[in-house]
């Protein structure tokens, strides 16, 4: 083991136990709580990364997909008194179901055809949470969401939700990781670059479409699973096709092509639209001048910069003898 | 039939928008998501002049269509142009004309503030009684001018030099450049044309609802539904799509449930678009390698 394999791994060991101490850091409750919503959303933009950003398939409609999480863990929870863990469960494989009747119509289409057919789906959905009163309580939406527990200590507290946001985001992190490196994920990558002669290589690219639909849909029903309990109450507002598309910009500002994108993104749109505050009426047209200046600025997003920031940091450290490689992703992901 | 009758207007409406979509996707390759705002800041223009400034009706229409086609092209020469030299990629363009929507929105939020204003009709609300149907002057105002402004962009498109150059970018982008037209103008000049639809989109349906700022996301979105579903890029297509989404909500609103109203048009465009994937009214391409 040579020193700069050394300080990776020191370097990961700092970064797990600084992850694992922040709820007793942050300042107050109200930081924490939106760490923990800035981790549901993470896991909603991985899986519109792996739908899009992986497989080229934009969709405008996640929030249908978080929608059917939510809705779908609450009430079993609500009405059947189906613990958080069996409920969460039944929600991704819910999405699933949704995301796999989407992808039947969706197979044919692209561009801006697909765009519209996920923007319907994402308002049907939200209508259907409308319109069904008896079973969704309609617009007045779900009050008094149970939380969950775990060997009968239930999670209620922020501190107890950062810690089972963390575990979710880091296993999905795991998973979306493996998945991007796998044959499936670099079939993925063929169908974005070339569908067609992906197929003609003997791709069945039907089915990998509609598994990444698939996919993306359980990264959603199960950050919606989670949304249900940790707010408590869920609405159709909460699901509208602003939030469509807020998912789909902070996949694009993080850099839809990688994982850590999709944390990227999340971040830094969330904590901007924070920080911005004090800017009332003038924070939004400053949002809407984010989104353009990256959009031409950073065509591969934030974290584009990621191997740029790396390369020059590392220029940095050689110049004065060092050899830190001081951004962790930048020589692992290559390609 | 009473359904039809009522499914007219608003889908003139949704026609005069997606017009706009299919325009700059004929001519430009891309989706401007500010469109629905161009609708808004029209119904804007429009009510200042018209219910501040008091001026007569079509001057307001007309006054209105020009600046906000002037703002078109502007996002035009600066977003697209920008974007394009540095050739990004097609969401991208999408991310960054959201961005021009978000802005327009809230800098109308600043200006005219958050309140709904009422944009009473020119020529008034009493309903014509002929039959069995019953017509209402604003309707029937709607349609025709949506009609007339149909007819203006044909003519355009069909006989003048700018109209006919446009079209040869639409159709083969390289080969027109090489005949000496300049594509980057055709496209400021679909981004201009498409804003003044907009604008007039909005101040047509502005009696129809209030004028608010935050309008133009909801006519923006349905018209770039209709636009898809008549055949992104197909001007004919944009047309027939506004009309067949106006009629559809309004059977669906009037026949089987108001509140499943887009939910039902939704799904019938969805499986529209599974039957024909790229639109209804445009002849389909097979990939070739």
């Amino acid at each position: 083991m040579d020193v700069s394999a050394f300080r990776m791994r020191r370097a990961r060991w700092c970064a797990v136990v600084s992850v694992l101490v922040v709820p007793f850091i942050v300042p107050n409750s109200y930081y924490l709580h939106l760490i923990n919503l800035i981790g549901i959303q993470t896991l909603v933009v991985i899986g519109l990364n792996i739908l899009s950003g992986y497989t080229g398939q934009i969709s405008m409609g996640q929030a249908g997909y978080f929608a059917v999480g939510t809705y779908t863990s609450s009430l079993l929870m609500m009405r059947l008194g189906l613990s958080f863990w069996v409920s969460s469960i039944a929600a991704a494989i819910a999405s699933v179901a949704c995301g796999i009747v989407i992808a039947i119509p969706a197979l044919r289409l692209s561009g801006p055809y697909l765009v519209m057919a996920t923007v319907g789906f994402g308002e049907i959905i939200r209508l259907v949470l409308v319109n069904w009163v008896p079973v969704t309580r309609g617009a007045a939406g779900l009050t008094g969401i149970p939380a969950p527990s775990l060997v009968s200590i239930p999670i209620v507290s922020e501190r107890g939700f950062y810690y089972l946001i963390l575990a979710t985001v880091s296993a999905g992190v795991f998973i979306a990781v493996r998945l991007s490196r796998s044959k499936i994920g670099r079939t993925f990558a063929a169908i974005r670059e070339d569908e067609l002669a992906a197929e003609s290589m003997g791709v069945p690219v039907d089915i990998y479409k509609v598994a990444a639909f698939a996919i993306s849909a359980a990264y959603a029903g199960v950050a919606g699973a989670i949304y249900g309990s940790f707010a408590g109450v869920a609405s159709p507002d909460n699901f509208t096709f602003d939030d469509s598309v807020a998912f789909l910009c902070m996949s694009v500002v993080g850099g839809n092509r990688s994982v850590w994108g999709a944390l990227v993104g999340t971040v830094a749109l969330t904590f901007f639209s924070e920080a911005l505050r004090f800017l009332q009426s003038y924070r939004l047209i400053l949002y809407g001048v984010i989104l353009l200046s990256t959009a031409i600025f950073m065509p591969q997003g934030l974290s584009g910069l990621g191997p740029l920031a790396g390369a020059w940091l590392s220029r940095c450290a050689h110049s004065r003898g060092g050899r830190g490689r001081l951004w962790r992703g930048g020589e692992k992901r290559g390609a | 039939m009473q359904y039809l009758i009522n499914g007219l207007p608003i889908g003139a409406i949704y026609a005069l928008v997606a017009l706009g979509y299919s325009l700059i996707y004929a001519s430009a390759g891309v989706l401007n998501w500010s469109q629905g705002d161009m609708v808004m800041l029209g119904a804007y223009i429009g009510y200042s002049l018209h219910r501040i400034a008091g001026w007569n009706f079509i001057l307001s229409l007309l006054c209105s269509m020009i600046s906000v086609a002037v703002v078109g092209a502007a996002v035009k020469r600066t977003v697209l142009s920008t974007l394009r030299a540095r050739s990004a990629p097609p969401i991208n363009v999408v991310i960054g004309t959201l961005g021009v929507a978000i802005i327009c929105r809230n800098i109308a939020l600043g200006v005219w503030g958050p309140d709904a204003q009422p944009f009473p009709s020119p020529v008034g609300s009493s309903p014509i009684q002929i039959g069995n149907l019953r017509i209402v002057g604003q309707d029937t105002l709607i349609v025709l001018t949506g009609i007339g402004l149909m007819l203006l962009l044909q003519y355009f498109l069909k006989f003048t030099r700018e109209g006919k150059a446009l079209r040869a970018v639409a159709q083969d982008r390289m080969a027109a450049a090489l005949m000496g037209i300049d594509p980057e103008l055709s496209d400021t000049l679909a981004f201009a044309t498409s804003a003044a639809m907009g604008a007039a989109a909005g101040i047509l349906i502005a009696p129809l609802f209030f004028v608010t700022f935050n309008m133009g996301a909801g006519i923006g979105l349905k018209g770039f539904v209709a636009a898809v579903v008549g055949g992104l890029g197909n001007i004919p297509g944009a047309i027939a799509g506004g009309f067949f989404l106006g009629i559809i909500e309004s059977v669906a609103g009037g026949r089987i449930s108001s509140g499943y109203r887009d939910a039902i048009s939704f799904a019938v465009l969805i499986v529209v678009l599974w039957l024909r994937p790229s639109g209804l009214f445009s002849r389909t391409v097979e990939d070739k390698v």
